[in-house]
């Protein structure tokens, strides 16, 4: 572009302003000694009318830009379920959030008060198994070397008890019953049926008695299902594992001081047959008394367990 | 915390859905990518929206929005920056002869222009945009891009002239072009 009579500091003054006049940022003032500039030099006009133009243009080309139709739903949307979700975002009622806890806090310190009285109640019900399994088993150590033949553990079982041998032997393989007998400790009427097996290098008790009405707690933390997907209680009481289970009438312990998880996978491989066994016989016994023989046991004996 | 006042979304809609069309076409013009600029008008929107408890009713909510925007524009740019140290721009020298300006064509194409924007440095070329197609003041555009008002109008002012400078170009192509078919036409070169 040609300007002619250019150099006058007035138009250098003048162009440095257009920017700010274009964006109506001058003080009135200056804006008006602007206006009179342009009026009387052409080329400032001319420079004034190519920005203009520049702006307009740019103004409308940006307007090809509109967003595409679905963004309004899709923010719509997002917005909603922002709203709407878990929390809000963690920012709809805090409140709610803190009361929310503090329940979760009182129902989980009563679940463990719950948990812990039942942990108790089965360890005292389990130990009754270890003790019988320790008294008679290991201190009393009332078995042989050498397994006592088959017809003598029959005839120290009785009638009643005798048909539990085989169940025995069968579900525990790699374990031999080297005793069977009823056993009672010194100052103690409770009576239990006692298979005492050597196998994987240590000796293991099975140990079967009556329940007279006591329960385990039924707990869905306290137990582990056995094959047939009855429960199974376990502890480790006195160094030694022991594994527990319920029949109509009876109380089973498998008692050893191999690991927690074999104790509990021989558990689960006898308390399922053991209990159809003892379960029918009651059922077809139901008046007959069992004949306890009371075995030969050490005087030092007389742990009472409750 | 706990006795922040609740906030309905239809609230959040009614003062800021009425700035989308802005937001998406300054965030288009300074994203090349159409479907990141969506995304970013999205994010500016729930952002917006988880603190719109802290908006003034009756304060500008679309100055309030690109502050949002461009906070996140900064932020998604320091990350491409990061990835792929993309190329920095030589700073154009501030003096120049203003007698230097290219002449403006008396028809201008859109997307001449888009095309002469698009080869205007961001800085610049954000500026730009927020005065003369948002029409923010001086003062907005300092405050939304947290930059000087000096450097706003230093960056505006350069910014046109850099617009200026590649639309004359674009349009000097365009009409080299032009030429160069109408002789195709005709048959000779």
């Amino acid at each position: 572009m040609k300007v002619l009579n250019f150099n006058s500091q007035q138009c250098e003054r003048v162009r440095r302003q257009l920017d700010a006049y274009l964006s109506n940022e001058l003080l009135v003032e200056t804006t008006s000694e602007v206006l009179r500039h342009l009026e009387s030099c052409e080329s400032c006009s001319h420079e004034l009318d190519a920005r203009t133009r520049l702006r307009k243009a740019l103004r409308k080309a940006a307007d090809q830009r509109v967003p595409p139709e679905h963004l309004r739903e899709v923010i719509s949307r997002r917005l909603r379920r922002e709203q709407n979700g878990f929390f809000g975002e963690f920012r709809v009622i805090p409140w709610a959030v803190a009361l929310a806890s503090l329940v979760l806090v009182v129902v989980a310190a009563q679940q463990g008060l719950r948990l812990e009285r039942g942990r108790q109640l089965v360890s005292s019900v389990l130990a009754i198994g270890v003790s019988d399994h320790i008294q008679c088993a290991i201190k009393g150590h009332n078995y042989p070397e050498v397994a006592n033949p088959q017809d003598q553990l029959r005839k120290k079982l009785g009638a009643e008890y005798a048909g539990l041998l085989p169940i025995i032997q069968q579900k525990l393989p790699g374990f031999q019953v080297l005793e069977a007998h009823i056993c009672q400790l010194p100052g103690n009427p409770r009576k239990y049926i006692h298979f005492i097996t050597r196998g994987q290098g240590t000796i293991l008790s099975v140990t079967l008695t009556k329940r007279d009405g006591e329960s385990l707690p039924v707990q869905r933390l306290l137990v582990t299902k056995d094959f047939s997907g009855s429960d199974l209680y376990h502890a480790k009481l006195e160094g030694m594992s022991v594994a527990g289970f319920e029949t109509d009438e009876y109380f089973g312990f498998v008692v050893s001081d191999l690991g927690q998880n074999e104790i509990l996978r021989l558990a689960a491989a006898i308390a399922p047959p053991l209990r159809d066994a003892l379960d029918r016989s009651i059922g077809t016994n139901t008046s007959a008394t069992p004949v306890f023989l009371v075995d030969s046991v050490s005087s030092d004996l007389a742990r009472k367990i409750e | 915390m706990f006795f922040r006042p609740k906030m309905h979304v239809e609230d959040f809609e009614a003062a800021a859905m009425p700035h989308l069309a802005d937001l998406y076409r300054s965030a288009s013009l300074l994203i090349r990518d159409s479907s990141e600029a969506e995304d970013l008008v999205q994010e500016v929107y729930l952002e917006a929206w988880k603190s719109f408890h802290r908006f003034a009713p009756g304060t500008n909510c679309r100055a309030w929005l690109f502050k949002i925007l461009f906070h996140r524009l900064h932020h998604f740019r320091r990350r491409l920056i990061k990835a792929s140290r993309v190329e920095t721009f030589a700073s154009p020298g501030e003096e120049e002869n203003f007698m230097a300006e290219p002449p403006v064509p008396q028809e201008i194409r859109d997307e001449d222009v888009l095309v002469a924007l698009e080869k205007v440095p961001l800085d610049f070329r954000e500026a730009v945009l927020m005065a003369d197609v948002e029409e923010f003041s001086y003062r907005e555009i300092a405050e939304t891009m947290r930059i000087p008002l000096g450097t706003v109008m230093s960056r505006l002012s350069r910014g046109r002239k850099l617009l200026r400078a590649e639309l004359a170009e674009v349009a000097r192509s365009f009409g080299i072009k032009q030429r160069g078919e109408a002789a195709g036409q005709g048959g000779s070169v």
